[in-house]
């Protein structure tokens, strides 16, 4: 299974780079301010959480609005891949009823124009981290793994919500529901494991994959901290594990799904 | 000489089984199982295509013509059975590969041929034939959602046409657009057909295209293959039994 995986993205990388670009392209082209909406949207998101949880709320997180900007970029990134997972099938209809096509592509597709966005954002950041003038250590090179294994565990949840969109209908609503409650528990504009109480923050900081990951980014790039590597390696490995189990199942019933749609 | 096979098929049963829709709602709601509903389509049919030969296919609808169809295009998987097409490239020319409805049609253009299998380099070659034949004129580097659904079949049509594949499957001979963008994709049609070469799978309700074209016709009734050989013979049968049915 593993060869003919590699050997699908192999054959259709090309394709999916293209695809994303392409896609990305069109989302812009009719818009008047063009690509500058990819930095604006969440400057103005970072500009309204900055108000709402700095000002009303009176949050002393220290670089706050960076703090809040590595938030809201990655859990952007992870929220609107798993949402467009789950209808990413039907959306393509005309080209999974016309041609073959390994399913999980699809979903790559999806990663690329989001994680186009999100690496802009993740530029803003460095731009941020320039004008706070945040004092850095060598432990910011930790994005890197982070951003590998968010990518991994994105993908392996992305395969297993792709295939279970086409059957059941009203799932979109339900991930719709489980992913805003799951916004809640990942902090993404105060710190989990300040306002939650104890034992629950290292639950939840923990078990909550994104948010390890979201705290684990802010922790190596703004507080100059290594982070947790055991619980890292574990989620990678988590990703790993379900991304297999995913394309496995995808690749069992991928041919079966346009006679459902 | 050996005799090539293009395309073998054994055994190849399709159902359309136990894969409705379901709902978190309705199975909630819903405490009696949901009966299993298994429609089978095709039914255990063998035959092979051999290298350059075209074959035709008919039958009355719903007798499992185009779900064959599809599987041999990839996008079916037979519930048991094989499929062998012997690492030839294949297309469905039906109403053509899937356009994003946001993108330009020159970059759909590229897209549906990466689909097809073909690089991008590939493509770009062929792209200004493509373009002269669609005769779509500025709509080219328009947004395919703009396009009239007559523009929209002549796109696809030239992108399945010019870019030609060893095997190309027909579902139904096509006559899109205007009269006189009609006449000239029956006659692309027909020279890519009978060029020696290809191997070709049409499904029709033309005896006429079928006569015309084919070197063997399949009539399949009911998931079955009812008669397979010469064309003219089998389509009499056809003409025959449909008339008296």
């Amino acid at each position: 299974m593993l060869k003919r995986f590699m050997n699908d993205m192999k054959k259709y990388w090309m394709y999916a780079v293209y695809s994303s670009k392409a896609q990305l392209k069109s989302e812009i082209a009719n818009s008047y301010l063009n690509w500058l909406w990819w930095i604006l949207d969440p400057l103005c998101f970072m500009l309204i959480y900055v108000f709402m949880f700095g000002y009303v709320f009176k949050s002393s997180e220290q670089y706050f609005a960076v703090f809040v900007f590595i938030g809201i970029t990655m859990w952007d990134f992870f929220n609107k891949c798993l949402l467009q997972s789950v209808r990413v099938i039907k959306n393509n209809k005309s080209i999974v009823s016309k041609v073959y096509i390994p399913k999980f592509i699809l979903l790559v597709i999806k990663m690329g124009v989001n994680g186009f966005k999100m690496f802009i954002s993740l530029l803003i950041v460095v731009a941020m981290l320039i004008v706070w003038r945040v004092p850095l250590t060598l432990n910011i090179l930790y994005f890197i793994p982070i951003l590998i294994t968010l990518f991994v565990v994105v993908f392996g949840l992305g395969c297993f919500l792709l295939h279970f969109g086409v059957f059941v209908e009203d799932l979109s609503n339900v991930l719709n529901i489980a992913l805003r409650l799951l916004f809640y528990l990942t902090g993404v504009f105060w710190n989990i494991m300040d306002r939650l109480p104890a034992p629950f923050n290292s639950y939840i900081g923990k078990g909550n994959p994104i948010a390890f990951l979201l705290t684990a980014m802010r922790d190596c790039v703004l507080y100059e901290k290594t982070p947790d590597l055991p619980i890292l390696l574990a989620w990678f490995l988590f990703g790993l594990i379900v991304s297999a189990l995913g394309v496995r199942m995808i690749y069992k019933n991928e041919n079966s799904y346009v006679k459902v749609i | 000489m050996e005799e090539k096979h293009a395309i073998d098929v054994t055994d190849l049963v399709i159902s359309y089984q136990n894969l409705k829709k379901t709902s978190i709602k309705k199975s909630l709601l819903q405490f009696k199982r949901r009966t299993v509903d298994r429609f089978v389509a095709v039914k255990g049919i063998s035959f092979y295509v051999r290298q350059g030969e075209i074959l035709g296919i008919i039958g009355k609808n719903g007798s499992g013509k185009s779900t064959t169809l599809n599987a041999l295009a990839g996008i079916f998987s037979p519930d048991s059975g094989t499929i062998d097409l012997h690492d030839h490239s294949i297309s469905l020319l039906s109403i053509g590969v899937g356009f994003q409805r946001e993108m330009t049609g020159r970059e759909n253009i590229v897209l549906s041929g990466m689909l097809l299998g073909f690089s991008e380099e590939e493509v770009r070659a062929k792209e200004p034939e493509i373009v002269e034949f669609a005769e779509l004129g500025d709509f080219i580097d328009m947004p395919v959602r703009t396009y009239s659904s007559g523009m929209y079949s002549k796109l696809a049509f030239s992108i399945t046409a010019i870019l030609e594949t060893d095997i190309m499957l027909i579902d139904e001979v096509l006559s899109v657009g205007d009269q006189k963008f009609k006449k000239k994709s029956y006659n692309k049609m027909k020279s890519l057909i009978s060029s020696k070469d290809r191997t070709v799978v049409i499904v029709s309700h033309s005896i006429e295209t079928l006569k015309e074209l084919c070197d063997t016709v399949m009539w399949m009734h009911d998931g079955q293959i009812k008669m397979i050989g010469e064309p003219e013979p089998v389509l009499t049968e056809y003409v025959n039994f449909m008339e008296n049915s």
